[in-house]
């Protein structure tokens, strides 16, 4: 019987290393049409850092990328998970690490911008701490109610109700994404939202569905399978523009609400001092990496909205969102 | 009947021979992170996550499903052999299951777990099949304001935990209260007790601490008697004394209702109901001073609870894809990335894979029981091995199982700090248990109390004039009255001199 088990074990281990080998050969073939350019660099294993657990967005959709990016840099790149502190446990190591590009990782707003704007963590690092690569995801914010609750038709019945009553939405904690869509609405909107904070979204979720929490405030990415199951109602998405993964769904923009837009966007930086020549291998890599019509479709599925952006308008995007933060201060006791 | 018919044909795909091996490689692998102490279900399941790309969707979910429940079994064993939880939902296991390995009954205590963890396991997988869309409706009622009830109700059985000395059974429970107060508030955003320390401000770890309290300071109290060559206990059987099968199989029963219903609702986890399910076992024991010095029933109840919780909490993603913990979640992500969305609709559309995976879930227990019950004989020997060899084997390990999960000496800190003040606790004869039970509980308590709050715009009282919340409310103010009475009744007898309560 020992000899059965051992047996089965040492299979099943066997089969394993076999699933893993059918990427690392790819790998060692792009690697030798590397070798004709000037630097060197990567010539060993990189460290990506995801501040956040092993299975959540930004974990799934960095793990999805990174094959895509080994191909074209020839090294293999180790997702390694830091979570805590609402992702700055892994930003701070990232801000300290050495910049010789060896050590990567996620950012992702607002949180990033959130640590260090709150007061209260007292916190030396900044945006200026690190050198961006590319933004890889944006997941837009929407508004969503529960399929039967018709005490609203279409975001003017919400918006008008939450104007003469407190209502309760949802929030995945204090300074996500989704807090900040329902304090922005009720400083430009007059709306009396309130968060209830909770750990994730499947909280959320049976929250709503079981009629405890009234709105949910979410990510695109987030409602769009539970409205195909008809149990939500998505009411509006928080962009300028339509989201191609719900194009029947207004803005807020549109049903006459002004600029209100919320949107978690994630994306890959280094440390600061970085040598520049290093530096663009990696946007270059990344570039090509996210770009890959294959990783986008693959994402979709998934539904994430892959959203490349590089240089000035990548920096762009993360200064105005510091400006909304800073906007906010006030109304979140900071 | 309908579900009968389609379960059976689940069973033709479940049963060809490529899914057997996934399923046997997805358990062996669960087995694994369940064994090694600090690594969970959760960062086992999230790794392997994108080498299931290239399968078939069916293949794919059966062997990440196993790593999810087989990682339930694996956790015992460290817990019985090693007073070291290999996850969470062991640490319970160790207040007992240490107990029996060091009287020789090592075996005992695995052998009852597997078999628990099967009956748990299979029953609960019964009640996904067959009655999941109506009972996950059914927990929707459940909401931050029944669970806060909920978790009052399971703070009162601490009651139960709290040893010989009223005062320290106090001490622990306001420590481990205190230690769940570290890290962020949930509705302001404040860092407490951060002490601007970064890694502080997520608060402590549960298993860091559990590892620390329990299987640190076990070394270092058995380090400082003299540990001469002393004659191990030889390993008897695997199966309960005559007199202990019939209580062992009611704790599996009481076990298997109580994993299964805390399963549903979102936002628990699988620690609440082995906790539940000990100190009920504790609470209807007819000599409860067994208890915490090797009854079998501690070990059979808590260890059959976490396997039902795993089928019960695997309702609200097939039936509404609602992810209930970090582990579903990682689940729920593989499904998506596969092209199938769970949810109300996922029988209609997708009706044969489901019940190809609800089959393989019956295959991979069966598989997971013939592969613990001979080993059981196995591991046991471990407790046969001399400390001062076994000693530093278990220090490496945990510590190097501390340090993968998040990477992080800080954490390996943590529990090197705490299996010292394990040690100092231990020697003022300050109970343990309440420690972990109150830690666990206090933050759900908080986070659903500051919800609730909200939900209410700051009425408490509202809390109670909802039924199921006021309800369980009711019966923990009850059961609060009752164990005080009884306690200040047995004060006045003679005869007891506080023995009975451990």
């Amino acid at each position: 019987m020992k000899k059965l088990i051992l047996s089965l074990l040492l299979i099943s281990l066997v089969a394993l290393t076999a699933c893993g080998n059918g990427g690392s050969q790819e790998t060692s073939s792009s690697k030798e049409s590397k070798a004709k350019g000037k630097s060197n660099f990567p010539n060993k294993p990189i460290t990506l850092i995801v501040s956040f657990e092993a299975g959540g967005g930004t974990d799934t959709g960095a793990r999805t990328l990174m094959p895509y990016v080994e191909k074209e840099l020839g090294v293999p790149i180790t997702v390694v998970n830091k979570p805590g502190a609402g992702g700055w446990v892994g930003w701070s190591e990232l801000a300290r690490a050495k910049p010789d590009g060896y050590t990567i990782g996620y950012i992702n707003t607002p949180n990033l911008i959130t640590g260090y704007v709150n007061p209260s963590f007292k916190r030396k690092e900044n945006l200026d701490s690190f050198e961006l690569i590319a933004n890889h995801v944006t997941d837009v914010g929407a508004i969503a109610v529960r399929k039967d609750d018709d005490r609203f038709k279409d975001i003017n019945d919400l918006v008008e109700l939450a104007k003469k009553k407190q209502l309760t939405t949802t929030s995945t904690g204090v300074g996500s994404d989704d807090h900040f869509a329902a304090v922005k609405m009720n400083k430009n909107l007059g709306t009396k939202f309130e968060a209830v904070h909770t750990k994730g979204f499947g909280e959320n979720l049976s929250n709503i569905l079981g009629g405890h929490v009234d709105v949910m405030f979410a990510n695109v990415g987030e409602v769009v399978k539970p409205q195909e199951e008809g149990q939500l109602k998505v009411l509006a998405v928080m962009l300028p523009e339509r989201s191609p993964l719900l194009p029947d769904v207004p803005t807020l923009k549109e049903a006459g609400m002004g600029d209100i837009s919320s949107a978690s966007a994630r994306g890959i930086a280094v440390p600061k001092g970085m040598d520049k020549e290093n530096l663009d291998i990696l946007r270059a890599a990344f570039e090509k990496g996210i770009k890959n019509a294959k990783h986008q479709e693959k994402m979709e599925d998934m539904g994430l909205l892959v959203d490349f952006r590089k240089g000035d308008d990548y920096t762009n995007m993360l200064k105005d969102e510091e400006a909304n933060v800073n906007n906010l201060k006030e109304l979140l006791g900071w | 009947m309908e579900s009968l018919l389609q379960l059976l044909s689940g069973f033709e795909t479940a049963l060809t021979w490529w899914n057997i091996l996934y399923c046997l490689i997805g358990v062996s692998l669960g087995m694994l992170v369940g064994v090694l102490p600090g690594l969970g279900p959760t960062a086992g399941t999230a790794v392997l996550l994108p080498i299931t790309f290239g399968m078939e969707p069916v293949s794919a979910i059966i062997m990440l499903s196993g790593i999810y429940y087989g990682a339930m079994y694996g956790g015992t064993i460290t817990s019985v052999l090693i007073n070291t939880p290999g996850e969470a939902a062991s640490v319970i296991t160790c207040l007992d299951g240490y107990p029996l390995a060091k009287q020789g009954r090592a075996g005992t205590a695995l052998g009852v777990a597997g078999i628990g963890s099967f009956i748990g396991g299979t029953v609960s997988i019964l009640g996904l099949a067959f009655i999941g869309p109506p009972v996950a409706k059914i927990a929707l009622n459940f909401g931050p304001p029944e669970f806060f009830a909920l978790m009052v109700l399971g703070l009162t059985l601490v009651v139960g935990l709290m040893g010989k000395s009223l005062i320290k059974g106090m001490m622990a429970s306001v420590f481990g209260l205190t230690l769940a107060m570290v890290g962020t508030d949930s509705l302001t955003g404040v860092a407490r007790f951060a002490f601007g320390q970064q890694n502080l401000v997520n608060g402590f770890d549960f298993v860091t601490v559990a590892m620390g309290l329990f299987g640190l300071s076990e070394i270092l109290t058995n380090a400082e008697s003299n540990v001469k060559a002393e004659k191990m206990p030889k390993v008897k059987g695997l199966l309960p004394r005559r007199e202990e099968r019939g209580p062992t199989l009611a704790a599996i029963g009481r076990g298997t209702g109580l994993g299964f219903l805390i399963g549903l609702l979102p936002g628990s986890n699988s620690v609440i109901p082995a906790l539940m399910s000990y100190s009920l076992e504790k609470k209807l024991a007819k000599d409860p001073s067994r208890f915490g010095k090797g009854a079998v029933e501690g070990v059979a109840g808590p260890e059959t609870a976490n396997n039902a919780y795993c089928g019960g909490a695997l309702i609200p993603l097939f039936t509404l894809g609602i992810p209930s913990s970090p582990t579903i979640a990682v689940l729920l992500g593989a499904f998506i990335m596969h092209g199938l969305t769970p949810g109300p609709t996922l029988f209609q559309t997708n009706g044969n894979f489901v019940w190809a995976v609800i089959a393989s879930m019956f295959v991979g227990n069966f598989l997971l029981l013939i592969m613990n019950l001979p080993l059981a004989g196995v591991w046991a020997k471990i407790a046969t091995i001399p400390t001062k060899l076994l000693f530093p084997i278990i220090l490496i390990i945990s510590v190097l199982g501390v340090y993968s999960v998040n990477n992080s000496l800080w954490d390996v800190g943590v529990m090197l700090a705490f299996g010292i003040i394990g040690y100092f606790l231990k020697k003022g004869n300050i109970p343990l248990a309440p420690i972990v039970l109150t830690f666990v509980l206090g933050k759900l308590m908080e986070d659903s109390l500051l919800q609730s709050l909200t939900i209410f715009h700051g009425n408490f009282w509202a809390i109670f004039l909802r039924p199921i919340s006021g309800t369980l409310l009711s019966i923990a103010i009850a059961a609060l009255i009752v164990s005080l009475i009884t306690g200040i009744k047995k004060k006045r007898s003679p005869y007891l001199d506080g023995d009975v309560e451990m």
